[in-house]
């Protein structure tokens, strides 16, 4: 009865990894007469064991999409109008190849540019990296860079050195108290909750910090219904009362923080009362809340997107660092485990892009790129993050060809509505003399490009899945093997690139003339090749504890900086604080009057990655509309009813968007939530709808932005609603 | 032996994935959801929040109300209790639907012919549990006899009967926040 194992009656069945996010979960893929028929979690793969969620499970509609650009097209009529011409996978190779080399000679290697954005894309990093090195060029941007992934990994690499993060290597099975600060793991990377739900059954307290209501929240022991933006605050003040309270590790603090008196110090500035006020928070769940943290050991505490699209997201993942670091859950069982246990001799595409010669361009062009002058630990050499630059500062350079002109870019994801200020990125787009597109469908942003090479999905092709998101309790890579023929021409984005790169004249900066040969290279240290990996399957490093113990933390003073030496020397605050978000009732009341409402947005949903997935029908069935979550009182009080479309209106913009408001009492009553990265693939170009729902048309692009990764503010802004009236 | 897929709704995280699983397994058209979670909530209860998600399928009943009415017995019950819509019977009357207490019994709008989960009985027969239960990533669905959820109920209840006895013990929430 319990029998795990997959069907298998008369079929071929493959193993691979799916691309749907970045969970990377192993698939078995059923395959009949070249098509697959199915695919189901691989029972074998150390991250999901047999899960799945609705994006992988609809994959094959997404492989056979009708809509899906499986042939390279070249515009024909003007830009965004819609008129295009079928052409062979060689001539737009050629076509592109010559106008990124028009470019180059004319503007120099500056000029060119790439931007990213979601996990699919993910795998062709190395290459991209190479085709920027093979020019010179340091221009590369990640739609949502500055305020995701990377202020984490700032702000845990001057804390712990590229040691651990609050991010990834958490091992919830095994710890006592989960806290959870502004995350939704059902809806975001579910084998993550998967894990959270074993590790209550285990006997985990858990803690949801979240202005929403989530899935989570109902399965929690104390829920904290914060104020959005002040997680900054409420981290600060946990910090005083373990501290007070004398409920951290002394023996830990002793021997392996530096600056834990400087700390002390500046978390008095944080009595209970005052965050109380701050968070909108009862005292007396703060103290609960300290208390599991110091009580409950190993905890984790997993700082995500509500903690990150803040401006002070950096200064607030340090908080929340030293918080783990005070309660003895670096490096152990059950806590936040290390990221020095994949398995030995394997090269990480991050690790090679960051540190090795082929790849990595002279620190001297790496310090011109954008944004490296304002946020050097964020864009320049001595970047602490995936170093690329600042993305509403490319914008603004397309626009005013400052710091430098940029004239050319290969687009791989739905940039128009996946980054705030959306009408200056259209117009960006605009000014752009060349633009590139390789994405799946004709999204907002593949329908301004000048020739479009449409990209393999998962299925169709090679690769190594390095598990970005990887568990505490298993570190490993994974095989991702093609599966089945690819559609039409679409060509693995590797290959491309390597194309490209000689079609330009240019020298590939390795010895690789396929996706292939490099990935035999990152694998040479295990001593074996790709062709034997893929009958591998996966492979896991060694999990060993407190490795610090025999090398020391690689911060300047080899242990957790509690007080920060490497903000302090780049001009910093070498200590977390709380500072308010530029536009809350707290530090514009007058501007309240006008927006009476706090804002947060882009909650996610299972069925979507992103701005992907809105033409796929078993995962729009899911969430068929961007709905304005709204408390049911407030709405009221609004004169809308469920289902009512709704204005939404922000000081940051003169524009407006419109959703269905969906009445909950997930959402406090000050409180709205407008999900993001809407468009509707169901609607005519060239905006598919993206001027109607997107939230990043009433975000702005202008700041301010935070100090050290120059965030923008999307989860705590202002706004007022107001209802649609008939015929708008 | 008869089986039954049955539901721990304090494991059910609504993500969704055994809708997208059984619509896939089934190749299921938009409009018809033979397994759907149904969130419960937020409401406010004493002055908490509280919410559920509710995964809802066939029960595959003892005495199925709708193979009652089933004008044309397109509608049968197998001897490990798998109540089983013949769809080339099946006449699109609807009145199963109409029957049916749970919502079970639904209307394919591709093949104008009434549907209801049959427990993936195609996987089972090969010894399989059903696509729902596999990918379930909690545990909250259960495939298997009726007395084995019944015995693992019981346990669970009866460790509750300890910590209602013991609430100082070591791992008591209470004692540990300083606040019994």
């Amino acid at each position: 009865m319990n029998d795990r194992s997959p069907s298998t009656s008369g079929r071929k069945i493959v193993r691979t990894v799916c691309q749907g996010c970045h969970c990377d979960c192993g698939v078995l893929a059923h395959v009949e007469d070249g098509r697959v028929v199915k695919v189901e979690g691989d029972p074998d793969h150390p991250m999901n064991e047999g899960m799945l969620c609705p994006k992988g499970l609809s994959v094959t509609q997404f492989l056979y999409h009708a809509d899906r650009i499986i042939y390279p097209l070249r515009r024909t009529g003007e830009r965004g109008e819609g008129k295009w011409e079928r052409i062979s996978m060689d001539d737009a190779l050629d076509y592109t190849a010559n106008r990124f080399r028009e470019t180059l000679d004319k503007y120099g290697p500056s000029a060119l540019s790439w931007s990213w954005g979601d996990a699919a894309h993910q795998s062709c990093l190395w290459s991209k990296q190479a085709w920027l090195k093979a020019m010179g060029s340091p221009t590369h941007w990640h739609s949502d860079a500055h305020y995701c992934y990377h202020p984490l990994l700032i702000a845990n690499q001057v804390t712990f050195g590229s040691y651990s993060t609050s991010e990834e290597g958490l091992d919830y099975r095994h710890a006592r108290s989960i806290f959870l600060w502004g995350g939704n793991p059902v809806m975001s990377h579910p084998t993550r909750a998967r894990d959270i739900m074993i590790g209550r059954k285990n006997g985990a307290r858990l803690v949801v910090i979240d202005p929403k209501f989530t899935q989570l929240a109902s399965k929690a022991d104390l829920y904290l219904p914060i104020r959005p933006g002040t997680d900054d605050a409420l981290a600060m003040g946990m910090i005083n009362i373990i501290i007070q309270e004398e409920i951290y590790d002394k023996e830990f603090v002793e021997q392996w923080c530096v600056g834990f008196d400087k700390l002390r110090t500046r978390a008095r500035e944080y009595p209970v009362e005052r965050v109380a006020h701050i968070t909108g928070l009862d005292a007396e769940d703060i103290v609960r809340a300290a208390r599991m943290s110091g009580n409950y050991t190993p905890c984790i505490h997993h700082g995500r997107m509500g903690v990150q699209q803040n401006r002070n997201c950096v200064q607030t993942n340090r908080a929340i660092s030293v918080l783990v670091a005070l309660c003895g859950s670096l490096d152990v069982k059950g806590g936040h485990v290390s990221k020095l246990n994949s398995p030995k001799g394997f090269k990480g595409v991050f690790y090679i892009v960051d540190t090795r010669e082929e790849l990595r361009l002279p620190a001297e062009i790496e310090d011109t790129r954008i944004g490296a002058q304002e946020y050097p630990l964020f864009s320049g050499a001595e970047s602490l993050a995936i170093s690329c630059a600042h993305p509403p500062s490319v914008v603004h350079a397309i626009l005013t060809e400052k710091p430098y002109p940029v004239k050319a870019n290969w687009f791989l994801n739905d940039m128009v509505v996946c980054l705030e200020g959306q009408r200056e990125n259209v117009k960006a787009l605009m000014e752009l003399e060349f633009t590139v597109g390789s994405d799946f469908f004709m999204t907002p942003t593949m329908e301004l490009c000048d020739v479009i090479l449409p990209p393999t999905m998962w299925l169709e092709k090679d690769g190594i899945a390095e598990v970005f998101y990887q568990t505490g309790h298993k570190d490993f890579i994974a095989a991702r093997q093609k599966v089945v023929e690819p559609r039409g021409e679409t060509m693995d984005d590797s290959m491309m690139d390597l194309e490209i790169i000689q079609r330009m004249g240019l020298e590939i900066p390795g010895p690789w003339r396929t996706p292939q040969d490099f990935y035999d290279y990152q694998l040479e240290g295990l001593g074996i090749t790709f062709e034997e990996f893929k009958d591998i399957g996966y492979i896991e490093g060694e999990i060993k504890y407190k490795r610090y113990e025999e090398s020391g933390l690689n911060t300047p003073s080899g242990k957790v900086e509690l007080y920060s030496s490497i903000l302090e020397k780049h001009g910093y605050d070498p200590l977390p604080y709380y500072v308010e978000n530029a536009r809350t009732p707290l530090a514009t009341p007058e501007l309240t009057e006008e927006y009476p409402l706090n804002l947060i947005t882009g909650n996610r949903h299972v069925a979507f990655f992103h701005s992907n997935n809105r033409q796929i029908p078993w995962c729009r069935e899911l969430e068929p509309m961007p709905y304005l979550d709204i408390h049911p009182e407030t709405a009221r009080d609004l004169g809308l009813s469920d289902g009512d479309w709704a204005w939404i209106e922000t000081p940051e913009t003169s524009d407006r968007v419109k959703m269905p408001a969906r009445l909950t009492r997930a959402m406090p009553r000050d409180v709205v939530h407008a999900p993001s990265h809407w468009w509707f693939p169901e609607t005519a170009g060239p905006d598919h709808g993206a001027f109607q729902s997107s939230i990043n048309l009433v975000l702005t692009n202008d700041g301010p932005y935070g100090p050290i990764s120059g965030a923008s503010t999307l989860r705590g802004t202002l706004c007022r609603i107001y209802r649609v009236e008939d015929k708008e | 032996m008869k089986v039954t897929l049955l539901t721990d709704v304090d494991l059910c995280i609504g993500c969704y994935t055994c809708e997208t699983a059984c619509k896939q397994e089934h190749d299921l058209p938009i409009g018809i959801r033979l397994m759907r979670v149904i969130q419960v909530g937020p409401k406010e209860i004493g002055g908490r929040l509280v919410m559920d998600f509710v995964p809802m399928h066939c029960r595959h009943c003892e005495n199925p109300p709708c193979m009652a009415v089933c004008p044309v017995d397109a509608i049968t019950k197998r001897p490990d209790g798998i109540v089983l819509y013949d769809q080339e019977i099946c006449i699109g009357c609807k009145r199963c639907i109409e029957a049916c207490p749970f919502g079970a019994a639904q209307y394919n709008p591709e093949t104008e012919r009434a549907q209801a989960c049959d427990l993936c009985y195609h996987r089972v027969d090969q010894g399989l549990v059903p696509a729902c239960v596999y990918h379930c990533p909690t545990g909250s669905l259960v495939f298997n006899e009726p007395a084995v959820f019944t015995e693992t109920r019981q346990a669970q209840q009866a460790e509750g009967y300890l910590q209602h006895r013991f609430p100082d013990g070591p791992d008591s929430l209470l004692s540990e926040l300083g606040e019994a």
